[in-house]
């Protein structure tokens, strides 16, 4: 797997951070809309920050692709 | 010499393979213990939750936490391309931050002992699993100034920065782990 140049690597980080407070504070803020019943929310919500992280951050990928 | 270089590279290349699934499956040991302590939330308490935690608390430090992998995969990537300063500066940065959230940890430990102590049912719970994941960052921590001091002595080049990756994931598995205890504790209902 071709690593990404520098800059593209780091804007990438930049929108995957700004993803993550954004989810973050729609969690927050949908504990205060919803006064209960918001579990499968959390879930979904959990799992997408879990997938942003792990595929961008921690570059899962490199598990199944080839090094060249 | 020029014959064997090939050979050489596919090892190196191979051996990388090995760390990084050796790591993988690691954290995967470790998602489980966190899924446990996250099911046994839902086990003894439910859905309850005290109205007394801080919230606002919560969310900040979950934001200095992501704010953290940021700096990391920063530091990852300066130092994959040999960008030595950039990978001190941004290693710093994830050292400050991971300590911030330990320092936000503590504020909530000290108001939930008098809220919810750890004798009562949420308060074991509380207490059990920001203990466990503090203990995490902590340890983090620790590899995180390792791997710094030894990428000041140059330990870490272009293309061999293993040390760094490895630990950078790890901390980016604390991240994880918060991403799933914040919501948990603080706002399921």
């Amino acid at each position: 797997m071709r690593r990404a140049s520098p800059r593209v690597a780091l804007r990438r980080g930049l929108w995957v951070f700004i993803a993550l407070v954004v989810l973050a504070v729609v969690e927050y803020l949908l504990t205060l809309v919803m006064k209960s019943g918001n579990l499968p929310w959390m879930v979904i919500m959990n799992i997408i920050d879990a997938g942003l992280i792990a595929y961008f951050f921690m570059h899962i990928a490199q598990l199944w692709r080839r090094e060249e | 010499m020029a014959v064997h270089a090939p050979a050489e590279a596919r090892r190196h290349v191979s051996r990388l393979a090995i760390n990084r699934l050796g790591l993988w499956l690691f954290l995967l040991s470790e998602g489980f213990l966190f899924a446990a302590i996250i099911s046994s939330r839902y086990y003894l308490q439910g859905l309850n939750r005290p109205e007394t935690l801080n919230q606002v608390l919560g969310l900040g430090i979950t934001i200095v936490l992501i704010a953290s992998s940021l700096s990391a995969y920063r530091a990852e990537t300066s130092a994959a391309h040999g960008d030595q300063k950039g990978f001190s500066r941004n290693t710093l940065a994830t050292i400050i931050f991971g300590a911030l959230f330990l320092v936000g940890v503590s504020i909530e430990w000290r108001e939930a002992f008098h809220q919810f102590p750890p004798y009562t049912g949420f308060g074991t719970i509380f207490f059990t699993m920001t203990g466990i994941h503090a203990f995490h960052v902590l340890t983090g921590l620790l590899a995180l100034g390792v791997v710094f001091f030894l990428g000041r002595d140059g330990r870490f080049t272009k293309g061999a920065s293993w040390g760094v990756e490895g630990t950078v994931k790890y901390w980016h598995f604390v991240d994880v782990a918060w991403v799933f205890i914040y919501p948990t504790l603080y706002l399921v209902n």
